[in-house]
C-alpha cells in the first residue's frame, strides 16, 4: 500500500488578519449585514488553503445564501421571541416554567441547526471537481442529540463517551464524497480511557482544591477570601482547564482517525500541548492588543481633554467638564466598545479559529487516497437555502 | 496566449487529476492532456473564475459539469491567462457589482426599518397597548410590584406609611389622583400608596399602582412639588406608559438581535444598543407625563414646575449626567423645568388648591415625621 498523504495548510495568519480587519470595517456602514460576506470570505480562505495531495478544497457557497438562510431563521425566531415576551409579563412561577420550556426547545433546535449547518458546508465543498454532501435527517439528529444529552445530564456526565461516539458515527455515516459514502469505525471504547481518566482526575483535583482552598479561607461565608485559599482554588481550576484540553485533543485525534471513505482512511494527531499552546498564544495576543488599545485610548483622551492632564496629574473635575457634549461622549463610548469587541473577535479568529484548523489539518494524513480516483459526481443538492437556524442560534465556528 | 500553459484539470465527473496544457484558439480554451488528447473545449464566453487562494486561478465554465475546473498556478501564468481572457475580469466585476448592489439594497432596507422603528414605535407601541386587555395589565402590575418588593423591601415587602385607607391623608391623595385621572378615559382605578423607603423615588406600575417613597415626601417643601410629582405619575398610568415601554423594549431587543445576527440576544452589544434606543423612548414618555401634570394643573391650583424643583433637590444634574444624557431614561431636569415653566404661567386663576392645609399637614406627617414645619435636612 502507498504511503499516507499528509494534508497541507498554506494560509497565513497575516492574510486572514487583513481580510478580517477589512470585514470589520465594512460591518459598520452595512449595519452588520456584511457579516454574511465576511463568513463567506473566511470559509473561502480556510477551504482554499487546505490542500490534499496537491489539490485544495473549494468552498462554493456565497453570501446571498447565508442572508436568505438568516431570513428564514427569523421566521422561527420571531414567534419564539414573542412567546418570550408574553412569558416575561406573567407571574414569576409561570415565567420560570415558560422560560425553562423555551430553553429546552432552543437546546433541541440547536441539534437541528448544527446538522443543517454541516449539511450546508459539506454540500458546498468541492475537491477534485467532486462535491461532498450529507444525507440523514436533521430532525433525527436533533432527537438523538437531545435525548443523549438528557442521559449525560442524568448520569452526571458518565454517558458522554457513548453520546459522542453515537453522534460522530451518525454524522459520518451520512456524509458523502461524490457517490462514495463515508464510514466511521470508532466506538465509545476509543474514548473510554481518556474520558474516565480525565473525569476521575478532575473530580479528585476539584475536590482537593475546593477542600484545601476553603480550609484556607478561600470561600468564606462572608468577608474577604484569603489570598492563600484563592490561589489554591485558581491553581485547581487551571489544572482542570488543562485536563479538559488534554481530553479534547484525545477525542479529536481518536474520532477523526476513525473516519473512513471507502478504502481511504484518515489519521489525525493533535497533541494536548499544541492545544494548550494555542490558548497561551491567544491569551498573550489578547492582552497585547488590549494594552495597545488602552494606550491609544489614553492618547485620544489626552488630546480631547488635555486640560485634565495638565501638570502631570489628573483632574477629574476638569476631565468631566471636557465631556460636556453628550453626543461626542456617546460616540466615543460606542467606538471604544466596538474596538474592544473587534480586537477580541479578531484574536479569537486568528489564534483559536485558525490555530485549531491548522492543528487538525497539519496533523492529518490520508492513507489509500488512490482508491478515490474512481469516485463519481452525484446529482446536485442545492435545495438548502442557507444554514437556516444555525445563523440565528450562533452555533458552529468556521 | 502565445504557447501553452500548464494546468491541472478536473472534469467534474470523476475525482481524477489531469496534468494538461491550455491553448487559446479562436474564442475557445482548449484543454489537452500530456499525450495530446483533447479533454475539453470551453468557449471563452462561458468561462468564469471562482475564488481560490493567492496566485492560483480556478476556472469553471457554464454548460460544463458544475465541478469541472481548470487550475492555473503561479503568478506569471495566472497573469498571462488573465491578460489573454479579459472576459474573466469582466465577469468578476459583474459578479462583484451584483453582490454590492444586493448588500447596499439590504443595508438601505435595514436602515429604513431602523428609522421607521425609531419614529414609529411610540405610535405603534401605543396602538398595541390599546389592544392589551386592562385585566392582563393589572395582573402584570401586581407581578411587577411583588418582584419590586422582593428586590427593594425586606421580606415583608413595602411598609405602607398609613394603613388606614380612610385617614385624612389617604383620602386626600386618592381624591387628588381620581381628579387628575378624570377625563383621560383610563380603564384603571388608581391605587396610590405612600410607603417607607430611604430611596427618594416615585413610580407608576402597569395597571394603575403608584408608589410614592417616604424619602421623596420628606424632601417635598410645598404642595406644588408633591402634587406635581403625583400628577406626573398619574400621567404615566393614564398613558399606560409601563405597558408601552415593555412592548417597545421587546421590539428593540428583536431589532438589535436582527442587526447583530444574534436572535438569542445575549451579547453585550445588544444590551448597549437597546439601552440607547429604549432610553430615548423613555425620555419621550417622561416629557408626556410632565405635560399631563401641567394639564392637571389647569384644573387645580398647583405649580407643575414644582416637580422639577423636587427632582432637582433630590439629585441635580451633574456634569456626568449631562455627558451621558443620551443614555439616561429621564430628560435633564433643567430641560424639564424649562419646558414646564411656560406651561405653569398660562394657568387660569381662581382655582382650588389640591389639598387643604390640614390635609397637606396630614400627608407630610403620615410617614411619622415629627413636625411638618421643620425641615428634616
Amino acid at each position: 500500500m502507498e504511503r499516507p498523504v499528509a494534508v497541507v495548510f498554506t494560509g497565513t495568519r497575516r492574510e486572514l488578519g487583513f481580510m478580517l480587519l477589512r470585514g470589520y470595517v465594512l460591518l459598520i456602514p452595512s449595519i452588520g449585514l456584511y457579516r454574511f460576506w465576511l463568513t463567506t470570505w473566511k470559509r473561502r480562505f480556510y477551504w482554499a488553503n487546505t490542500e490534499i495531495d496537491g489539490d485544495p478544497l473549494e468552498y462554493t457557497g456565497n453570501a446571498i445564501q447565508l442572508l436568505l438562510g438568516f431570513l428564514m431563521a427569523l421566521a422561527v425566531f420571531v414567534p419564539l421571541y414573542g412567546l418570550f415576551f408574553y412569558l416575561s409579563t406573567q407571574s414569576s412561577e409561570a415565567a420560570i416554567i415558560g422560560y425553562s420550556a423555551v430553553a429546552v426547545l432552543v437546546w433541541f433546535l440547536m441539534g437541528y441547526a448544527i446538522y443543517r449547518a454541516r449539511d450546508f458546508r459539506l454540500s458546498r465543498t468541492l475537491w477534485r471537481g467532486i462535491r461532498c454532501d450529507q444525507g440523514g435527517n436533521a430532525w433525527n439528529y436533533a432527537v438523538r442529540r437531545f435525548f443523549w444529552s438528557l442521559l449525560v445530564l442524568a448520569t452526571a456526565g458518565l454517558a458522554y463517551p457513548f453520546m459522542a461516539a453515537n453522534l460522530w458515527s451518525y454524522r459520518y455515516r451520512h456524509s458523502w464524497y461524490g457517490d462514495r459514502q463515508f464510514g466511521f469505525v470508532g466506538s465509545w471504547k476509543l474514548l473510554a480511557r481518556p474520558f474516565y481518566g480525565t473525569y476521575l482526575a478532575m473530580a479528585v483535583i476539584g475536590a482537593v482544591g475546593l477542600g484545601i482552598g476553603s480550609a484556607m479561607g478561600g470561600l468564606p461565608v462572608s468577608g474577604v477570601p484569603t489570598v492563600g485559599g484563592a490561589v489554591v482554588m485558581v491553581i485547581a481550576a487551571a489544572l482542570m482547564g488543562l485536563l479538559v484540553l488534554y481530553y479534547q485533543s484525545r477525542e479529536i485525534s481518536r474520532m477523526f482517525s476513525a473516519v473512513r471513505l471507502g478504502q481511504a482512511a484518515l489519521t489525525v494527531t493533535v497533541r494536548a500541548r499544541s492545544l494548550v499552546g494555542q490558548y497561551v498564544l491567544f491569551g498573550l495576543a489578547l492582552a497585547g492588543s488590549y494594552v495597545v488599545l488602552a494606550a491609544g485610548g489614553l492618547i485620544v483622551l489626552g488630546s480631547v481633554a488635555s486640560g485634565a492632564f495638565a501638570g502631570g496629574g489628573f483632574d477629574p473635575q476638569v476631565f468631566r467638564q471636557s465631556l460636556q457634549g453628550s453626543f461626542s461622549v456617546l460616540l466615543a463610548i460606542v467606538f471604544g466598545y466596538l474596538l474592544l469587541l473587534g480586537a477580541f473577535s479578531l484574536m479569537v479568529e486568528l489564534f483559536l479559529g485558525l490555530g485549531f484548523w491548522k492543528l487538525v489539518a497539519q496533523g492529518a494524513s490520508i492513507a489509500g487516497l488512490d482508491s478515490l480516483r474512481d469516485v463519481k459526481a452525484r446529482g446536485e443538492d442545492t435545495r438548502l437555502g442557507g444554514e437556516g437556524l444555525a445563523d440565528a442560534l450562533n452555533v458552529g465556528a468556521y | 496566449m502565445s504557447g501553452s500553459i500548464a494546468a491541472r484539470f478536473h472534469d467534474g465527473l470523476v475525482a481524477q487529476v489531469h496534468a494538461v496544457a491550455l491553448m487559446h484558439e479562436a474564442g475557445t480554451l482548449v484543454i489537452r492532456a500530456g499525450d495530446g488528447a483533447e479533454l475539453g473545449r470551453w468557449a471563452t464566453a462561458d468561462l468564469f473564475a471562482v475564488h481560490g487562494r493567492k496566485d492560483e486561478l480556478r476556472l469553471g465554465a457554464n454548460g460544463q459539469p458544475t465541478g469541472a475546473r481548470v487550475v492555473v498556478k503561479g503568478r506569471e501564468d495566472v497573469a498571462r491567462v488573465l491578460a489573454t481572457l479579459p472576459v474573466l475580469g469582466q465577469k468578476r466585476r459583474q459578479q462583484t457589482g451584483r453582490e454590492i448592489r444586493i448588500a447596499v439594497t439590504a443595508t438601505v432596507a435595514l436602515a429604513a426599518v431602523i428609522v421607521a422603528y425609531l419614529y414609529g414605535v411610540p405610535l405603534l407601541a401605543g396602538r398595541i397597548t390599546g389592544l392589551v386587555p386592562p385585566e392582563w395589565e393589572r395582573n402584570l402590575g401586581e407581578t411587577v410590584a411583588r418582584q419590586m418588593e422582593a428586590s427593594l423591601g425586606d421580606d415583608s415587602g413595602f411598609e405602607v406609611c398609613d394603613s388606614n385607607p380612610d385617614s385624612l391623608a389617604n383620602r386626600a391623595i386618592a381624591r387628588f389622583g381620581a381628579a387628575a385621572l378624570e377625563g383621560s378615559g383610563s380603564p384603571f382605578e388608581l391605587d396610590i400608596r405612600v410607603v417607607k423607603s430611604e430611596i427618594p423615588n416615585a413610580f407608576a406600575l402597569p395597571g394603575g399602582q403608584v408608589f410614592f417613597f417616604s424619602a421623596l415626601l420628606e424632601q417635598a417643601e410645598t404642595q406644588d412639588e408633591f402634587a406635581g410629582v403625583l400628577a406626573h405619575e398619574v400621567g404615566h398610568v393614564a398613558y399606560r406608559h409601563g405597558m408601552e415601554q415593555l412592548i417597545s423594549t421587546a421590539g428593540t431587543g428583536a431589532l438589535i438581535g436582527f442587526i447583530l445576527g444574534d436572535m438569542t440576544g445575549i451579547s453585550v452589544a445588544a444590551g448597549l444598543g437597546a439601552t440607547i434606543i429604549d432610553a430615548r423612548f423613555s425620555r419621550d414618555a417622561e416629557r408626556q407625563a410632565d405635560a399631563f401634570a401641567a394639564h392637571v394643573a389647569e384644573r387645580m391650583d398647583f405649580n407643575p414646575a414644582g416637580l422639577a424643583d423636587l427632582i432637582n433637590r433630590v439629585g441635580a444634574d451633574d456634569e456626568f449626567a449631562r455627558a451621558l444624557a443620551l443614555l439616561s431614561t429621564h430628560p435633564l431636569t433643567d430641560d424639564r423645568k424649562a419646558a414646564l415653566d411656560p406651561l405653569s404661567q398660562q394657568r387660569p386663576t381662581g382655582l382650588e388648591p389640591p389639598f387643604t392645609t390640614a390635609e397637606w399637614n396630614a400627608i407630610r406627617s403620615m410617614c411619622g415625621m415629627p413636625d411638618p414645619k421643620t425641615k428634616s435636612k
